[in-house]
């Protein structure tokens, strides 16, 4: 059976304190069907990817939630794997039509996150860690820089490397109006910023950020009567080709190996495997760059580049938009220059992944995108999921 | 943690980690603390491997910058984790301190 990516939207994703949960997940929701031709009545399900909505607004029951905001009385579920809440989502709803249980499915992933002081935010984002980090006093960015610190002794990985990683993603961002920013960046700008927890510094980390991401997907049996999707036929129907989730242990301590995501390599590896491609075939790719090192460990553990040599790679442009001849790595400008409001990323993800692949990125178009990449990382590396996109 | 139930759960556990000794495998300064710990800031947090091939996340405690480096020696003690909660039970954990 094909799955086929039927409707895409995105909010824009930043410090939107006038906007509720509610009017994000409309939003994105209300694109994604007019994208796709679709109305409400035709969706057979509702997947939702989030994983703050109890700890911060005292709402869990979000599947329920959103069926009722968006007029559906269908199935629905919270799917949650951390920051991987999205990609997870995405990847619950493919197995329903994969299974034949439902044939017309909607993502939605969301997250509102700026209602609350940044400190109960980073409380409740080490949700996504052990019990032995949140005891030690650990943030989610120190667990990301205690991986930088074995990186850079380890193979001279350094901080102005990283920083490029933030410089390229804000030159991305800075052609996508939905980005949470559209500032440049220098790599002495990010050198400059405050340490948050060496040796990761304020630009080093990627935002607190509202939004919402909407996708249906479908499958080859035709799941609606007589309504005409846009997925039906031709140059722009997308395909999700493969669809991997791969679970590693929760905190950084119990780890095989401190120099890679296990998890990432494991999801990769299967996910080229149900696509019967491999890294190279791979023109655009988005990946989880909740820190700068972050998206040096992805674009190695997805095989990109050798153990070692991505950030090298990174800040010679090899991955830019305009520079690269081969892959170019978060057009849309990554958690870093785009937002990260965590369950919607890995929806998000897949909607920009969509751009690429049908032409219609604008200023952020890929030249000949054929083949795309999403990468979704929950925790410090503990879940990881791998979708591959084909037009 | 701040249920004494589970805080009590887990003393066994922490008795059974106190006086074991590892060395540092990465540090990092946590300069912008999560809730609870803002009394604490700035302190690092290491990972450590202790002898038997296994490894410990833990707050570093009694320390000098010095200390902050890969192969530096630790030792395993019990410390008050945070501010004691709502019940008043003094929540007490793991940390490590340096070795010389």
């Amino acid at each position: 059976m094909n799955i086929y990516v039927a409707g895409v939207a995105t909010t824009k994703f930043g410090e939107l304190w006038d906007v509720s949960p509610r009017m994000l997940a409309r939003e994105a929701v209300t694109g994604a069907l007019s994208d796709a031709g679709l109305s409400v009545g035709d969706v057979d399900a509702l997947f939702v990817g989030n994983m703050l909505s109890g700890l911060l607004g005292r709402q869990e029951h979000l599947g329920a939630f959103f069926a009722e905001e968006l007029g559906m009385k269908t199935p629905a579920f919270k799917v949650e794997g951390a920051c991987a809440s999205g990609g997870l989502a995405l990847h619950n709803a493919i197995n329903s039509i994969l299974a034949g249980q439902y044939a017309t499915v909607l993502v939605l992933g969301v997250e509102k996150m700026t209602d609350h002081k940044p400190e109960d935010v980073a409380t409740a984002l080490m949700g996504a860690g052990s019990d032995e980090e949140r005891a030690a006093g650990a943030t989610f960015p120190g667990l990301y820089a205690l991986l930088a610190r074995v990186h850079m002794e380890e193979y001279g990985t350094t901080e102005e490397e990283m920083a490029s990683v933030a410089v390229k993603n804000h030159e991305h961002a800075h052609l996508n109006p939905n980005a949470q920013f559209q500032n440049l960046l220098t790599v002495e700008h990010v050198m400059r910023s405050s340490k948050i927890t060496d040796p990761l510094k304020l630009l080093d980390c990627s935002p607190i950020s509202d939004g919402a991401s909407a996708i249906i997907v479908t499958g080859d049996k035709r799941p609606f009567g007589q309504t005409q999707g846009r997925q039906e036929t031709g140059k722009n129907a997308i395909r999700i080709v493969a669809s991997a989730v791969a679970t590693d242990t929760l905190g950084l301590a119990q780890r095989k190996s401190l120099t890679e995501l296990r998890a990432t390599r494991e999801a990769a590896d299967r996910a080229y495997a149900q696509a019967g491609l491999g890294p190279d075939d791979i023109d655009v790719s988005e990946v989880h760059d909740c820190f700068t090192i972050a998206e040096i460990f992805a674009l190695e553990d997805l095989g990109f580049f050798r153990k070692g040599s991505a950030a090298a790679q990174i800040t010679r442009g090899s991955v830019s938009l305009g520079q690269s001849k081969r892959l170019v790595v978060n057009p849309s400008g990554g958690l870093k220059g785009c937002g990260h409001p965590v369950g919607a990323t890995g929806v998000k993800q897949v909607v920009e992944l969509t751009e690429q692949l049908r032409g219609t990125a604008g200023k952020r178009q890929v030249p000949r995108a054929r083949v795309a990449l999403a990468h979704n990382v929950g925790g410090s590396g503990a879940t990881a999921v791998v979708h591959i996109l084909k037009r | 943690m701040s249920s004494p139930v589970k805080i009590w759960r887990n003393q066994k556990e922490v008795a059974r980690l106190v006086g074991a000794t590892g060395v540092i495998v990465s540090w990092t300064i946590v300069r912008v603390p999560p809730a609870d710990y803002g009394d604490q800031a700035p302190y690092p947090v290491v990972l450590l491997s202790l002898g038997n091939g296994k490894r410990l996340t833990a707050q570093l405690v009694d320390w000098e910058p010095r200390h902050l480096k890969h192969g530096q020696r630790v030792v395993t003690v019990i410390r008050r984790v945070t501010q004691p909660n709502t019940d008043d039970v003094i929540p007490y954990g793991l940390k490590v301190k340096p070795l010389s």
